[in-house]
This record gives structure tokens, sequence and C-alpha cells, in this order.
């Protein structure tokens, strides 16, 4: 009798654990997704930095800052996409593939050039030189965010 | 034509070469590969889902029994011009012939100089995925009638010679309406609201509206912003776009920053078309 006890017991905690992770996990979705745009806005506002700095619209150091801090950002991209997180916030303009997590080898190699791109880029900021930037610039862009936005984001239909 | 030529292009002496820039410029290699299967560059097979259903492209290297290396200059004209293959059957409009129309012999000429000059693959094409009694071509010569009108391009006489590059470009080469362009229920391009947008494009996505509409369109942008993302993808907001025009950019990118440019004044010009989606 004490074991079923105990078995219910323990029972009666895993169900009331796994229900109160499953609403956490909904929240955390939420927090996620928002997470995760704010991450990817922040990325947005750095290249600006650089794409300033070519429109002599802000200085070589706003434009250093911009692609050092991508670089730092670019690591925390895996982090932002757990597991059971597709989708967006319903109101916005996109939303996450689901093919992110069954190509989760694929999503990792773009991640992973769309990185050496952002080294790149810091590395042309470096020497200062308009051409060398606007290069690597391009080539981030079209190559590492762009690929990564080719396969696995969704533009929601208004 | 001078006008519509971007200089050092038009002085390329060797169509292969002036070939090699026009084919990417109209992407030919996006829709005649079937790049999710490791499809060889222009030997077909891609699929391209539609309201009358999914259609694969043709090869077109210039094998001699898959492809259409035994067709000659007059018929690969009228096929990229006019819509008619070389047995005399209509093709469909899946095929951007309504835009492609526009394009001028010499250019037509080089094209097909290019596409002669690549490897050969030999893949039977695939049957359409279209319901009957859409699958019967002759239904495309009453279409036509209604809603095909041939070229070719003319310039504008009132207008400066980027804005008509710029013209040339995106309405025939480009062929940027065939997407931004809302159809009707016959899937023709609603011309009255060129480049207004699309809700139900291609494999079923929306298509933003790039006319100069300040709030559904791109009226907000300057020309460099327009430049920009046909450089890098780029939007003013530091986006990179994704879907289908990540792809067109990897051909936007390799065109010379004149034709950009061009095409950046020609869209700041067009009528602009309010449209339901806000940007």
């Amino acid at each position: 009798m004490r074991t079923s006890f105990r078995a219910l017991a323990i029972g009666a905690a895993l169900a009331i654990g796994a229900a109160g992770s499953i609403a956490a996990l909904a929240a955390d979705k939420e927090q996620v997704v928002k997470e995760r745009e704010a991450l990817m806005k922040k990325q947005g506002a750095d290249l600006g930095a650089v794409k300033g700095y070519l429109d002599e619209k802000n200085d070589l150091a706003k434009a250093t800052a911009g692609a050092d801090d991508l670089v730092q950002t670019m690591k925390k991209i895996p982090d932002v996409f757990p597991q059971g997180t597709a989708g967006g916030d319903p109101d916005g303009k996109y939303a996450a593939k689901p093919e992110i997590w069954s190509d989760w080898q694929e999503f990792l190699a773009i991640r992973d050039t769309a990185a050496q791109k952002a080294e790149a880029l810091v590395a042309a900021v470096k020497t200062g030189d308009k051409a060398n930037i606007q290069t690597a610039f391009a080539d981030l862009g079209k190559n590492g965010c762009g690929a990564c936005h080719g396969k696995f984001r969704e533009e929601l239909k208004k | 034509m001078v006008a519509l030529s971007s200089g050092a292009i038009a002085a390329e002496p060797d169509p292969v070469t002036r070939g090699e820039y026009l084919v990417n410029a109209a992407d030919c290699v996006g829709c005649h590969t079937d790049v999710d299967h490791h499809g060889k560059p222009y030997a077909g097979g891609r699929p391209l889902a539609t309201p009358f259903g999914t259609f694969y492209s043709p090869n077109i290297t210039p094998e001699l029994e898959t492809g259409i290396g035994r067709w000659s200059e007059a018929q690969f004209l009228h096929a990229l011009r006019d819509g008619v293959r070389a047995d005399g059957a209509n093709l469909f409009p899946v095929f951007p012939y309504p835009s492609y129309t526009g394009i001028t012999d010499t250019d037509a000429v080089a094209i097909k100089a290019y596409l002669f000059a690549q490897p050969t693959v030999r893949q039977p094409n695939r049957a359409h995925d279209v319901p009957f009694p859409l699958s019967w071509r002759w239904l495309q010569t009453p279409w036509k009638w209604l809603f095909f009108t041939p070229g070719p391009f003319r310039p504008a006489p009132d207008r400066d010679a980027v804005w008509n590059r710029g013209a040339y470009l995106v309405t025939a080469v480009a062929h940027c309406g065939e997407c931004h362009t809302p159809r009707n229920w016959f899937g023709a391009m609603e011309m009255s609201r060129f480049l207004a947008g699309n809700p139900h494009g291609p494999d079923g996505k929306p298509v933003p509206n790039i006319t100069p509409d300040p709030n559904s369109g791109i009226g907000n942008w300057s020309e460099e912003d327009i430049i920009g993302v046909l450089t890098d993808g780029h939007t003013p907001e530091f986006d990179f776009v994704g879907g289908a025009m990540a792809e067109v950019v990897k051909s936007t990118s390799r065109l010379t920053d004149a034709d950009r440019r061009a095409i950046a004044v020609y869209l700041r010009a067009v009528p602009a078309k309010p449209s339901a989606t806000k940007r």
C-alpha cells in the first residue's frame, strides 16, 4: 500500500509538473519568439551601423562596434531557436519554419557560414576601406542572413 | 538600340558573353533547374505551383532529343517572345513570355547563344500536373487574343535613357511584374495594377507591392534603398529579404550598378497603386 501510495504521489507530482511545464513552455515560447525578434532587430541595427559608415552617416567606431556585436549575436542564434518554437508572433511579419528543426544540421551549417562572414566583416571594417567593407557586407547579407531567411523564414499572409 | 543597352554590355562583341549577362538578368537558371533535387543547370524539372496546377519547367540545354538543341534561331525567338514551341504548340504563360516579348532581337539572339553554349543534359521533360481542360494548349490561343500583347519594347521618347533602360529591364528582361502584379481569374497580369503586389503569388506566397504607394508599397524608399535591396538584399530597416526574393537578389546582385540604378529610377516613377496589405 505504501508503495502504490508513493507511486500515486510521484505520478501526481509528475502530472502537476508536466501541466505546469506545458503552461511554462507556452509562456516560454512567446518569450523565445520575442527574444528571437529582438536579436534579429539588433543584428539589423548593427548592420545599419556598418552601412552608415559606408554612407558617411556615422563614424568608423560605430561601425566597428556594430560588426563586433554581430559576431557575438551570431553565437546566440541556436539558443533562440529551441525545439517547439516554430511559428512566430501572429501579428508579426515572419514565422520560423518547422524545417529549421527537421533540417537542424543544415540550419546550423548556414548559421556557421553567417558567423564566418560576420568575422570577415569585422576584419574588413578594421581596414576602414569602403570597398572591402561593402564586399563583406554584401556577402554576409546575401549568403549569410539571406541564405537562412530564404530557406527557413516564412512570410505571414496578412 | 543604344538607348536600351547598358554601355559596356552593348559594346561586348561576343554574343555568348552578352548572353551570359542577360541570362543572369532574366534568371533562366532559377526556373529551369531543379535545385531541390540537385538537378543540372537548365535541364528543367523544377515544380512551380500556381492556382492552375503545378508546372514543371522544360529542359533548355542544347541536348538534341530532350532539350532544345534542334531549335533554329527563329523557333527560339518565337518561343521566347510569342509563347509558341518549336512544334507549334502554345507554351503556358507560367513561362513569362508576356514579359519576354519585349526583349530586342539582339538580346534574344545573345540569350540563345549563351544557352546553346551550355553543357547538354539528357533529361526528358516532366508532364505538367494541370487538370483538364486547363491542360489543353490550344486554349492558350484565345487566352492570347484576350490577354497577350506581343512586343517589342518601345522606348518612351519623352523619358531619358536611364528610365528607358529601367523600363526595359523591369517590364521585359527581369520580368518583375510576373511575380509582383496581381492576376485575374484567367491567370493574366492585371496591368492596370502593375507591380501592386500579388497575395497569391508563385508557390502560394504573398508578393509585395513595389509601386511608390507610401502605405502599402515602397513609397518611403529612396533610390538608394531600392538599389540596396537589389545589391545585397537589405531593406531600409536592414532586414534581409528571404523566400523567392532572396533568389532574385542572386541575379540582381550581378547586374551593373548602372542597371540597378535604372531599375530604381523606373520603379520610383511607376504609378502608385494602394493595395490591401500594409508594409
